[in-house]
């Protein structure tokens, strides 16, 4: 009981404080009807399975349907690694030292700040699903449940990786340009704006897309959790069904035990 | 020149020491913090580390505090080793660093009930202790204020109550008053002494105001890393408090004759109120300051006599003064030395 009122604190203090701050609530409001509305919304008719008026292949779902599922990650992935943020907080104005002195296990320190930034990420992510009107995607609550436990996970790994920038940024304003630096291109390379057509063989890929940018979207792992929430809300899988999940909570095991290393060290 | 003056107590001296600390030493690149130190605090005891900026207070502090690893020696609260037991050690532990600590973007109750929930203390004595410590510290009526909103004082109270909510047996507070108004200071140590009388308390306190440890029952100076003195402050200024002449010469021809006259004789005047070429003579008997005047007397702009105070036990263990030093390379070194210890790597 005691350690789990201790973990408590940490998580619910990671809560309040960001609950506190009006700017990252404006932004993870902000952030997804911008996407949502103004870029889907606009580019929803040019989305189609023709080239010069020949249909190359059948899509199942319009644009706006395709990118709602991503744009959930946007906002997972933009609060959680700005959730790190605290950890630089606590560093530079000494709340870590209260922390430290105290009797509970690092581990246990780490867990509870990163189970805080999680719940927080996942909560901007439910946001999105306000929009899911205007987007065209009719919800279950089987998806919906399916896809919060997805996007649980991934807040999770997506907070640790934060925490693990966070150690090696000395100041805000750096962590700032970092983490921008960080997350567009892992967004813009998760095959979250344009699809890598299922349809086609890798061969044929590499006709339609160069081979370098298939290369990166194959290799981040994040493609494969926009693959996975694909999956829980269009029912669409541009991988196997399997293999989303996986990565996603390989992703939240592997950095947690880095962070919790690096949290260890300093 | 190592350890030569250096009083070091043999462990085991005080049979209830509830703080024991061996042979301490640390350095910080080739800067020397911490040069064997030795020393033993009862239980119950409001002992004070008296020191200039850098003497090595703060690093002594964070050692026991268990977030800074010693190179050599040892050091065990209530019998936990704190390099080995780090965390039973901190059990019994409450700690008021230098550097606030709080999280301003809680209320002052939510960080007093975020403390108890992280040392375990169980939900009733929690509430209850808060509602007591609040009092303490008068802060009842800012219980649900953002901490953001609260003067410097308020929240150095807001740490003090926080250090005292769990079973601290050992409260450790580093230069607790610096950077405060003196009335403030005042509050403070009222606070230390009133909660030394409500319930059995160790406190260690650092500082480098010379007059707020005269109320401590023990005083240890402590300078470039190394213990000068442990005794009571009578005791202290017994032993090396002597009656100081205070005398600003004429001219650079007198201050030169004085210092002829009196081998001994200290220029220590530096910093913000110094720079005046006072000159500081050890009253060796009741009419050295007679003799004196008989031979300057006509050549002296002013002179005044101390009579024994721990400002002059400092002055005559370390041979400078305590306050107004400007932070000097070495202070800085340290500084370095703390952000690196917890902030690089």
């Amino acid at each position: 009981m005691g350690q789990l009122g201790a973990l408590y604190a940490i998580w619910l203090r990671e809560v309040k404080r960001a609950l506190r701050d009006r700017g990252q609530l404006v932004g993870g409001l902000s952030r997804p009807i911008l996407w949502v509305i103004l870029l889907g919304i606009g580019l929803n008719p040019y989305f189609r399975g023709e080239v010069y008026g020949e249909t190359r292949f059948v899509i199942p779902y319009t644009y706006l349907q395709f990118i709602f599922p991503a744009v959930i990650v946007l906002n997972i992935l933009y609060t959680s690694v700005q959730s790190a943020v605290s950890v630089i907080w606590d560093r530079e104005f000494g709340f870590l030292r209260e922390i430290l002195v105290s009797p509970m296990p690092r581990a246990l320190i780490l867990f509870g700040k990163v189970l805080g930034g999680a719940t927080v990420a996942m909560v901007h992510g439910s946001l999105v699903l306000a929009l899911a009107r205007f987007a065209d995607v009719s919800l279950t609550w089987a998806d919906v449940l399916h896809g919060l436990g997805l996007m649980f996970l991934l807040s999770f790994a997506m907070t640790s990786f934060g925490v693990i920038i966070a150690n090696h940024i000395r100041s805000f304003e750096g962590f700032g340009v970092f983490s921008n630096a960080v997350i567009l291109p892992l967004y813009f390379t998760s095959s979250s704006v344009f699809p890598l057509d299922p349809a086609l063989t890798r061969a044929q890929a590499l006709v339609v897309y160069p081979e370098w940018l298939v290369a990166l979207v194959e290799i981040n792992p994040l493609t494969y959790a926009v693959d996975a929430l694909r999956g829980a809300f269009i029912h669409f899988h541009q991988f196997s069904p399997m293999l989303g999940p996986i990565i996603i909570a390989a992703m939240a095991v592997g950095f947690f035990i880095v962070a919790l290393f690096n949290f260890r060290r300093s | 020149m190592h350890g030569t003056d250096t009083i070091r107590p043999a462990t085991g001296e005080i049979s209830d020491a509830i703080v024991r600390v061996d042979g301490l030493s640390k350095r910080y690149g080739r800067t020397v913090a911490l040069d064997g130190v030795s020393l033993e605090i009862r239980t119950n005891e409001l002992f004070a580390l008296l020191g200039p900026n850098g003497a090595g207070k703060t690093t002594l502090i964070h050692i026991l505090c268990t977030i800074l690893a010693p190179d050599s020696g040892t050091a065990a609260l209530k019998g936990c080793d704190v390099v080995r037991q780090p965390r039973m050690a901190r059990r019994h532990l409450g700690v008021v660093f230098q550097e606030p600590s709080v999280d301003d973007r809680l209320t002052v109750f939510e960080n007093l009930n975020f403390h108890g929930l992280i040392y375990q203390v169980p939900a009733a004595t929690r509430r209850q202790r808060i509602d007591e410590l609040l009092a303490l510290v008068e802060l009842e009526d800012w219980r649900h204020a953002l901490v953001r909103s609260l003067s410097s004082g308020m929240k150095r109270r807001v740490e003090i109550a926080r250090a005292l909510i769990h079973d601290s047996a050992v409260l450790i507070l580093d230069e607790p008053t610096t950077g405060l108004d003196a009335q403030s200071r005042e509050r403070i140590w009222a606070y230390l002494m009133r909660l030394r009388k409500e319930r059995a308390l160790t406190i260690i306190v650092t500082t480098h105001y010379i007059e707020e440890v005269e109320g401590c029952d023990r005083i240890c100076v402590i300078d470039r890393g190394r213990i000068l003195a442990v005794d009571t402050p009578a005791a202290l200024k017994a032993a090396h408090g002597r009656e100081l002449i205070r005398v600003v010469p004429d001219d650079a021809a007198t201050a030169d004759a004085i210092r002829a006259a009196y081998p001994a004789a200290r220029t220590p005047g530096t910093g913000a109120a110094g720079g005046d070429g006072a000159i500081v003579i050890e009253a060796d008997g009741d009419a050295a300051a007679e003799v004196f005047l008989k031979k300057f007397g006509g050549r002296v702009r002013r002179l005044s006599i101390d009579s024994p105070s721990l400002e002059s036990v400092f002055l005559s263990l370390t041979g400078r003064e305590l306050r107004d030093q400007p932070a000097g390379k070495r202070e800085r070194t340290y500084a370095f030395g703390r952000r690196g210890g917890e902030h690089t790597k």
